[in-house]
């Protein structure tokens, strides 16, 4: 199945993307930012916060977008 | 920025939208909710996230809204603060590049382009309005509208007041109105 994917890291990613059936929110964050802590990302599902066990559905739209930005 | 700078008495920031064939020419500014005090700024999560979502719905591409991040210091100085390198290693460490841009109340400007590619560096870059670009011209009321509906001021108990104290407050701007005079006495940029 495809879902958008929107992500800032890397060259950036805002594109459709191909994911195999039943995969978890946890599970593509695992794909897409192995090197990555979720506590670095704002993780959300067509727009509203969601939960790792979440599986994901047929024209989903996930964005991983960074927290925490603060200037001094 | 220089307009929304001087607005308040807080430090404020937000995001550069870059030209599609240019990424450091910098287009415009675009707020997102933040708590700000005199000597802080600080980003609402959900407010990035939807900035996000309505930059990819306007078909910009993640380098050109993701990627600089500006935000004003209070008094003379523009270098980053400690909490400027944490917030901009961890958050923008990732990108392929990434610029932090820094204005100060007092006019000096900052601004390093870093990029993680290769054995990775970093580089300082020189400000500078390009007036050869065309400009849709001031837009005050709009600036002022975004300003108010994204910039929360909290207090600072260290640092009660802003070196920049010439302009009306928060307050202040949020109750009257301005006649173009007095508009036109703002910096605009």
């Amino acid at each position: 199945m495809h879902i958008l994917y929107i992500n800032n890291d890397g060259a950036g990613f805002a594109d459709q993307i191909h994911v195999e059936d039943g995969t978890t929110v946890s599970k593509l964050f695992t794909q897409r930012v192995p090197h990555g802590r979720t506590s670095d990302y704002l993780i959300r599902v067509n727009r509203q916060p969601t939960t790792s066990d979440q599986v994901l559905q047929p024209g989903d739209r996930v964005s991983f977008t960074p927290v925490k930005i603060e200037g001094a | 920025m220089l307009f929304l700078r001087d607005l308040g008495h807080t430090e404020v920031g937000g995001f550069g939208i870059s030209a599609a064939d240019d990424l450091l020419l910098i287009e415009d500014v675009v707020l997102v909710r933040q708590q700000c005090s005199v000597v802080t700024v600080a980003f609402e999560d959900e407010s990035v996230a939807e900035f996000f979502d309505r930059q990819i719905d306007r078909g910009l591409r993640p380098e050109q809204f993701g990627r600089v991040w500006v935000h004003t210091h209070p008094g003379d100085s523009a270098l980053p603060s400690s909490v400027d390198e944490e917030t901009f290693a961890r958050v923008f460490g990732r990108s392929d590049w990434a610029v932090m841009a820094i204005v100060a109340c007092g006019g000096d400007t900052f601004a390093r382009l870093q990029f993680p590619a290769g054995p990775g560096g970093s580089v300082d870059l020189p400000l500078a309005v390009d007036y050869r670009q065309p400009f849709h011209g001031s837009d005050h009321d709009a600036w002022i509208d975004e300003y108010l509906t994204n910039v929360q001021s909290v207090p600072d108990f260290l640092f009660p007041e802003s070196p920049c104290l010439s302009l009306p407050s928060h307050g202040a701007i949020s109750s009257r109105t301005y006649s173009p005079l007095e508009l036109a006495d703002w910096p605009a940029w």
